[in-house]
């Protein structure tokens, strides 16, 4: 098979992707999609068929530029979907291209405004007087509550303090300086302030096809305190971040990070006996969660297959065809 | 009459509010130490009870959870009352000593009683999770590594405070395997937990366990996962005064024992600057997620907790409350 010759500016988008000049899930996902459509707007051949393949080698090269981060494969499948539907169709080279270029074009926009959309539709579920706990640093969540606090909400918000890494004083900095009476507290108080707390507000990282939520280690600890106490847990994630090879029945991986984020060295070496755990995400059952709010809408987490069925149609026939061809080779 | 309390009394008084002093044993056992020291020094039965009254006092306020801390005081001050009201500064301070020193070995006795029940709980292969610094929770666990059993223990590093990195240390040098996480793991982690056993600072009428903040997220999630949880208590622990509907008051720290100052400059904070900090000590655990409370009178339900208070303190429950006592035996002249 004749190698795809992917074009010099689309090799550097994923370099800086690969060497994270790039970062950040959304803006990732912006510019794998940007990347197709210069690949789109730079195909110099003049087959529909050549066209596809090519097309599928550039794909595959900005794929494998970082393999965790779900939104990367999810906006390559999100413009490809598009353009294989196109394809089965019968659509020509023009109109492929031209599909391409308005996927991509329309992925980069409602990623940009996703977060603000969340925003609009997660403050309705605010109401006023309310006492608000968040986790982590999510812009997803705190759009909501900044969304909640400018339409003249009066919150208060519980910030934890997000240990090992304390992304929780950037949380409370953001509510801070945009006015919104936030506090501080340990992780470990969870549970005691509860009582206090009408709605939890988390980001996610992924969205299994059961509606499960990964996201920030903790999570899954509010999530059962919440269910406890009665209190509404809402996670707020972009289409984006569900993940179709879910769907197949593929594992999320949990990272475990250095020990060195939670203790010193020191400490490591006085402690022969001790090994540190650090895993940096956990995952939060659909029971515990109310509902997902979506730039699309709110969905509850059961329904989180739908999302991916919409959003990811392509994506999941070719996720499926490749789990049969794999069990079909292993028999 | 100013107030005889020397340095040593307030630096204790320090150490147990601030939680540099978290075991509630070693709390209300530092507290009768420092008593007894201040009584070898004072010169007059009215600054003996000027200084028990004031220093007890105190105490009270800087635990005011602690019932242990309140038995003993209440133990003490009993023992001591007669001296007091004779006047006899001799036989107050013979009279203190001996309160102290029987204190000291019958909370030795008893925990040595309750780590021995709580490791007939526990098995060879067992994976137990602790949270804090527990003085009983420890010695149960070293026992357990005595006996040959193979225990690993998991202990979340216990913010603020991090008590869990001593009670990591403390069991690393003993030779006894320890995993060591974040307090957000707890649910995480569980799924590879066999039993749950904690200390308490105190023990209310209806079973509910007052401890270290996170203790009842601990519970909660081990009841969720049908992880047994047993609490380490002796009956010393437990709280007449809630028998009467005496609410346990739970102390914040100070804003600074959460957070650092670089940590805050680092994104650009400073404390007292537009936000807030909670930092609470203790939480309340519920009965309901409680499987056993092992007492040295043996292993109860945290229902029957009434029961043994009645063993006590009898039917109908007699005992004066704490700061009742204080201030009739060491009222001035």
């Amino acid at each position: 098979m004749r190698r795809v010759r992917v074009p010099e500016e689309v090799l550097r988008i994923a370099d800086d992707i690969r060497c994270m000049r790039i970062r950040g899930a959304s803006r990732i996902a912006q510019a794998a999609a940007r990347g197709l459509k210069l690949a789109a707007q730079l195909y110099p051949g003049g087959d529909r068929e050549g066209y596809v393949k090519y097309l599928q080698g550039v794909r595959e090269v900005l794929r494998s530029t970082r393999p965790t981060a779900v939104s990367l494969p999810n906006a390559l499948s999100y413009v490809m979907s598009r353009v294989m539907k196109a394809y089965d169709s019968g659509a020509d080279l023009r109109e492929l291209i031209n599909v391409t270029v308005k996927s991509a074009d329309e992925f980069i926009e409602y990623s940009r405004t996703a977060t603000k959309r969340i925003g609009e539709i997660g403050a309705g579920r605010v109401v006023d007087g309310d006492t608000i706990l968040t986790h982590c640093n999510s812009s997803a969540a705190l759009s909501i509550i900044i969304r909640a606090h400018e339409e003249g909400k009066e919150i208060e918000v519980f910030a934890t303090e997000t240990r090992p890494r304390y992304q929780g004083y950037i949380t409370v900095k953001t509510l801070r300086d945009r006015g919104v009476p936030v506090t501080l507290i340990p992780d470990s108080a969870v549970r005691l302030v509860m009582k206090r707390v009408d709605r939890v507000f988390v980001g996610a990282d992924a969205v299994a096809a059961n509606g499960a939520v990964v996201n920030k280690i903790g999570t899954s600890l509010i999530a059962l305190a919440a269910k406890e106490a009665r209190v509404n847990f809402f996670v707020a994630a972009e289409t984006y971040k569900f993940s179709p090879t879910t769907v197949v029945g593929e594992l999320i991986e949990i990272e475990e990070r250095s020990p060195l984020e939670v203790v010193p060295e020191e400490f490591l070496r006085s402690c022969r006996n001790v090994r540190v755990r650090n895993p940096a995400f956990d995952v939060t059952p659909p029971e515990y969660i109310d509902a997902i709010i979506t730039e699309r809408g709110v969905i509850p987490p059961q329904a989180a297959i739908l999302v991916l069925k919409e959003e990811y149609g392509w994506a999941l026939k070719d996720y499926m065809l490749k789990a049969t061809a794999e069990i079909e080779e292993a028999l | 009459m100013a107030s005889p309390l020397d340095a040593s009394c307030r630096e204790v008084l320090e150490a147990i509010r601030y939680g540099r002093i978290q075991s509630a044993t070693k709390a209300a056992l530092s507290v009768l130490e420092a008593a007894l020291l201040c009584l070898r020094r004072v010169s007059s039965v009215g600054e003996a009870k000027a200084v028990l009254r004031d220093f007890f006092s105190e105490a009270l306020e800087a635990r005011p959870a602690n019932a242990l801390l309140m038995n003993v005081i209440r133990g003490a001050i009993l023992a001591v009352r007669d001296r007091l009201a004779e006047g006899d500064l001799n036989g107050v301070r013979e009279a203190f000593e001996r309160y102290y020193r029987d204190t000291i070995k019958l909370v030795k006795e008893v925990n040595e009683t309750i780590a021995r029940m709580a490791v007939n709980r526990i098995e060879s292969g067992d994976c137990v999770m602790t949270y804090s610094y527990s003085t009983i929770v420890l010695k149960a666990l070293k026992l357990a590594k005595d006996e040959g059993k193979e225990v690993e223990v998991y202990v979340p590093e216990s913010r603020p405070g991090l008590e869990g990195l001593r009670t990591a240390k403390e069991l690393s040098d003993y030779g006894v395997r320890v995993t060591l996480f974040v307090d957000s793991a707890i649910r995480y982690l569980m799924k590879e937990v066999d039993k749950v056993t904690i200390g308490a600072e105190a023990i209310a009428a209806n079973g509910a366990v007052v401890s270290k903040v996170g203790t009842s997220l601990i519970a909660l999630a081990a009841s969720e996962g049908r992880v047994n949880v047993f609490v380490l208590a002796p009956t010393m622990k437990f709280s007449p005064e809630t028998i009467y509907g005496e609410l346990v008051e739970l102390l914040e720290k100070k804003p600074e024992s959460l957070v650092s100052e670089d940590k805050l400059k680092e994104v650009g904070l400073r404390l007292g600057e537009g936000f807030g900090v909670k930092v609470p000590m203790f939480d309340v655990t519920p009965p309901e997620y409680i499987d056993a409370i092992i007492t040295e009178k043996g292993l109860i339900a945290p229902q029957a907790v009434t029961f043994m208070l009645r063993e006590i303190y009898g039917w109908p429950f007699r005992f004066t409350p704490v700061r009742e006592l204080l201030g009739e035996a060491c009222e001035s002249p």
